[in-house]
């Protein structure tokens, strides 16, 4: 049997073992989750490289499975996060109900990832798409069981549309092209604007709404912030990634197999969509008062930043796409799982009720820190490097002036919601009643300390994402893809020394480190939050001193005309005027026999009457 | 090797220049604003004074580690951005880091030590802070804008993101870029008020509103160490100015000690002059309210930022 088949049989036989031991014994329900995606892992890595493949036939159909190096960079974020967030489960999820619904739920999302980007043909990818997409919706209505109908939904519709418009794509492919594999169709360039443009669209939708692409990212921030945290770490960090996967593949060979200046306005629109995404997930993130809402939104704007980039087709803009969508899944996975342990031991991660835990849960503070560094894109850390091939690519290859300003403020005004990510949770007064929580189970922290030590590490030496960034390049068209391991160069010549950079930060770190805070460390002594300089006056005990609410009122004034384009509203209008238009059909079924009598005796006019048109 | 004790020493003589001066820039606008209300004023050496004092002092209370970080980012921040900056244009002794960074680099790295700073502030628990750092915040995201914009005219409109190249650029074409992109130098003029928080933008310190927001709880050697890197990066901003727009300093022929001599009073005299502008600005407005000031840059500046773009192109050929 085929190894290929084997690690998915394993997966899928898994889900269903988690399903069954969970009935037996609450306690293992997690570990065993954890074990077969471990092993899954393991087997993968170790036994399939980049260039397998496997064909076998179905039902008449060829099917084709296998692995490119660009679905090989995709393996790497699936199965890499999905083991770190089953291990931070095992934890986080204890006690909680309906853990085998969970787990089983999970490993079959895990499988339809995979299945995803080992699909070489569109018919197992439509397959495994379904599956992801299902297996999903059950996690994201997990807390919301009895609430299906309220919470789900937006999920549900999307998707469904999403997959609706794939599979219609799908369809024209296999009448235009008469084929049903990816590869044969790139090389016939069904996914070219200039012939058949709906295919491309259709297909940008499908996974376009997968990424949370505006305008049809509204599903995103309630499905993100809904789900259990340790689930929204793969679903935020990998599964959106399978839009990335397929608008990628789509895009690039489009724009790899047409004149670039044909395609100005295909390149503009969708460059545009990401960026308005980026705006707008940031400046509603900022004004979330749940840290899980915020970090949902932040999600949604982070994935623009990764559309701006696929858009520019050049070879920094996707390179800074790739490098993007590795690094947001390692800082916003650590994110998610640093607002699950929050979640977990203090019991909400509304910044409203919860402040000044970083004395309670230090560990967690580090890594949130780190990975909100990271997020922000301040050097030295991996998020920089993101930041500066977007911005470098936007310049100096497509040229691209206003947009590249529209992405710079957007990553501006996300300092502001990383900012108020740290201080709402981490910092500023503590309260009477965060005094009982504790440090987060080593389990827990471990996973995130490991995210938190990649996004380091990339910061100084981004080679390592690179490499395979590179070979993943080279499997969809680029053709010598340059990279060096801890220095950016732009088609300008210019230059940034990355480890040089981290190696200066840490010097003066370590020198002031010693000379400065060691010494204040050592002859101070902490006094609490409320022993402090208001102008002179001690506040009372009672007194209260948190301030959390409305923490960027001042800029939502400035902005206010941003945020009166609300989405939602949109989406909701819509369907309210689909309801009365599709209310005004359902018209026609009166209830009423004698009316459907009526309707028979018309039809029977009309044949007769237009028998010869019809009939002849 | 000896390359590399040159280099270590250039380093050094560059953070004592960037302190010294940074410092006196500080006491010469209190005197500057003290005689323009007629007063005496203190000393121009003055803010040497008070940093004597306050490194003198012994800090008995602490309100945490991020408390005790935050000197530690500001000093990061100072001195990393100070490495990459050209003091000097060509000179062995000021030579520091400048090729190995480009201007992306230093736009994000300038905000780590107010990020960092703005976490200890945080961690103290005072409102004051809290309500400073949002007011910073939201600043930023405003003056970043036509800073911004009035850069990428720069870049594209010389081709190089490299502020070493540009100042290479100028000196071969002996023209400053204040002539060439007129515009984008009016935009990061009016950026940089923003960016020096005087007034009319002084909202995030804010005096008799804030008691000084973000500092409020730092004392002794933390808040000295703030003070200095606070100078360090005045100093830094008008070095950056000059070397963008009004064509570096030291582009002489003279060799040795008086060619860097006369370069360092080049590059005073100009920083001098720039560092009047946001000063004078200051003495006579009041303080705007924190949407005001945002809203006052995403006006007039940027639509001088998008006018160098435009400018930018049309020298470029672009466009027109």
């Amino acid at each position: 049997m085929e190894i290929i088949a084997i690690i998915l049989l394993i997966l899928l036989v898994g889900s269903f073992l988690t399903y069954f031991v969970d009935s037996f014994n609450k306690k293992w329900t997690g570990t065993t989750a954890f074990l077969i995606v471990l092993i899954t892992a393991g087997i993968f890595f170790t036994k399939i490289k980049s260039g397998y493949q496997f064909n076998f036939q179905l039902a008449g159909l060829d099917l084709q499975w296998g692995l490119t190096d660009y679905s090989y960079y995709f393996v790497y974020i699936i199965l890499g996060l999905s083991v770190l967030a089953l291990l931070y489960s095992i934890k986080y999820m204890e006690g909680k109900a309906r853990l085998g619904y969970f787990y089983g739920s999970f490993i079959l999302t895990v499988l339809g990832m995979l299945g995803v980007v080992i699909s070489q043909d569109f018919v197992s990818l439509f397959f495994f798409w379904e599956i992801m997409t299902w297996a999903s919706f059950l996690l994201v209505i997990y807390n919301a069981y009895y609430k299906i109908k309220t919470k789900g939904i937006k999920y549900m519709i999307f998707s469904a549309v999403g997959a609706y418009a794939m599979f219609t794509a799908i369809v024209f492919i296999h009448v235009h092209y008469d084929t049903l594999l990816i590869s044969e169709a790139i090389a016939k360039g069904a996914f070219n604007f200039e012939q058949y443009i709906y295919i491309p669209i259709f297909l940008l939708l499908g996974f376009g709404i997968k990424a949370a692409v505006m305008p049809f990212h509204v599903w995103a921030p309630p499905a993100y912030a809904k789900s259990p945290m340790s689930f929204t770490t793969i679903f935020s960090g990998a599964m959106s990634k399978m839009g990335v996967f397929g608008i990628g593949l789509v895009f690039t060979s489009f724009y790899l197999s047409s004149n670039p200046e044909n395609f100005f306005w295909v390149r503009t629109i969708l460059g545009w969509m990401g960026g308005i995404t980026a705006v707008m997930g940031t400046i509603y993130a900022l004004i979330q008062t749940d840290a899980k809402k915020l970090l949902a939104y932040s999600s949604v704007a982070q994935l623009g930043y990764i559309i701006v980039g696929l858009s520019t087709g050049t070879q920094l803009g996707v390179m800074a796409a790739l490098y993007l969508a590795v690094i947001h899944a390692v800082f916003k996975g650590a994110l998610f799982m640093v607002a699950g342990a929050v979640e977990k031991q203090a019991g909400t991660t509304d910044m409203t009720q919860i402040s000044g835990l970083i004395r309670k849960m230090p560990y967690t503070f580090v890594v949130a820190l780190v990975s909100i560094i990271a997020l922000a894109g301040v050097p030295p850390l991996g998020g920089f490097v993101g930041k500066w091939l977007l911005y470098e690519a936007l310049i100096t290859e497509s040229n691209n002036y206003i947009l590249v300003v529209v992405v710079f403020f957007s990553s501006t005004a996300a300092f502001m919601y990383s900012y108020r990510f740290l201080f709402g949770l981490f910092l500023g007064q503590e309260e009477k009643e965060t005094e009982h929580v504790k440090e987060a189970p080593a389990t827990m922290i471990i996973p995130m300390i490991i995210l938190a030590i990649i996004a380091t590490v990339a910061g100084a030496y981004p080679g390592l994402i690179f490499e395979p960034a590179a070979k993943a390049m080279q499997a969809i068209g680029f053709q010598d893809v340059t990279w060096q391991m801890s220095s950016l160069t732009n088609v300008w010549g210019d230059t940034t020394d990355l480890f040089l950079i981290a190696m200066l930060i840490f010097a003066v770190f370590i020198i002031s480190f010693v000379f400065l805070t060691l010494k204040g460390l050592k002859k101070t002594r902490y006094v609490g939050t409320k022993d402090i300089s208001t102008s002179g006056e001690l506040p009372k005990e009672w007194e209260n001193l948190t301030f959390q609410l409305d923490f960027f009122k001042p800029f939502e004034r400035a902005a206010a005309p941003l945020y009166k384009m609300d989405m939602n509203k949109i989406w909701k209008d819509l369907g309210k005027n689909l309801e009365a238009f599709f209310g005004f059909f359902r018209k026609i079924y009166t209830g009423n026999g004698q009316t459907y009598a009526l309707y028979i005796v018309i039809f029977l006019v009309v044949l007769l009457l237009f028998r010869d048109v019809l009939f002849s | 090797m000896e390359g590399i004790f040159i280099k270590i020493l250039g380093a050094f003589l560059t953070a004592i220049l960037a302190f010294v001066v940074g410092m006196l820039y500080g006491g010469l606008r209190r005197k500057v604003i003290a005689r323009a209300q007629n007063r005496v004023g203190p000393p121009i050496h003055q803010n040497f004074l008070d940093l004597m004092k306050l490194q003198a002092k012994r800090t008995n209370i602490a309100h945490g580690f991020m408390g005790h970080m935050a000197p530690v980012w500001i000093i990061i921040a100072a001195m990393t951005v100070l490495m990459f900056i050209p003091i000097l244009h060509g000179n062995l002794w000021f030579e520091n880091l400048t090729m190995k960074g480009d201007l992306i680099f230093l736009l994000y790295m300038m905000v780590f030590g107010s990020l960092g700073m703005a976490l200890g502030a945080g961690q103290s628990g005072n409102p004051n802070s809290a309500m400073g750092v949002s007011r910073g915040l939201a600043q930023l995201v405003g003056f970043e804008i036509p800073f911004f914009l009035a850069l990428i005219a720069l870049m594209i409109q010389f081709n190089t993101t490299s502020i070493a190249v540009l100042m290479d650029h100028q000196e071969a074409t002996g023209r400053w870029i204040i002539v060439d992109n007129p515009f984008a130098f009016i935009a990061a003029l009016l950026a940089s008020l923003g960016m020096f928080r005087y007034a009319p933008f002084d909202i995030v310190g804010a005096p008799a509103e804030l008691a000084s927001g973000p500092r409020s709880e730092f004392g002794g050697k933390y808040l000295g160490t703030m003070m200095t890197g606070g100078a360090v990066f005045a100093f830094i901003k008008l070095v950056m100015y000059v070397d963008l727009f009004l064509g570096g300093a030291g582009n002489n022929n003279l060799e040795g000690l008086a060619g860097t001599a006369l370069g360092l009073v080049e590059l005073l005299v100009k920083t001098f002059l720039l560092y009047m502008i946001p000063v004078f600005i200051g003495l006579v407005t009041p303080r705007f309210r924190t949407e005001q000031a945002i809203q006052f840059f995403w006006k007039w500046p940027t639509f001088f930022g998008i006018l160098a773009i435009v400018w930018a192109l049309y020298k470029n050929g672009t466009i027109g």
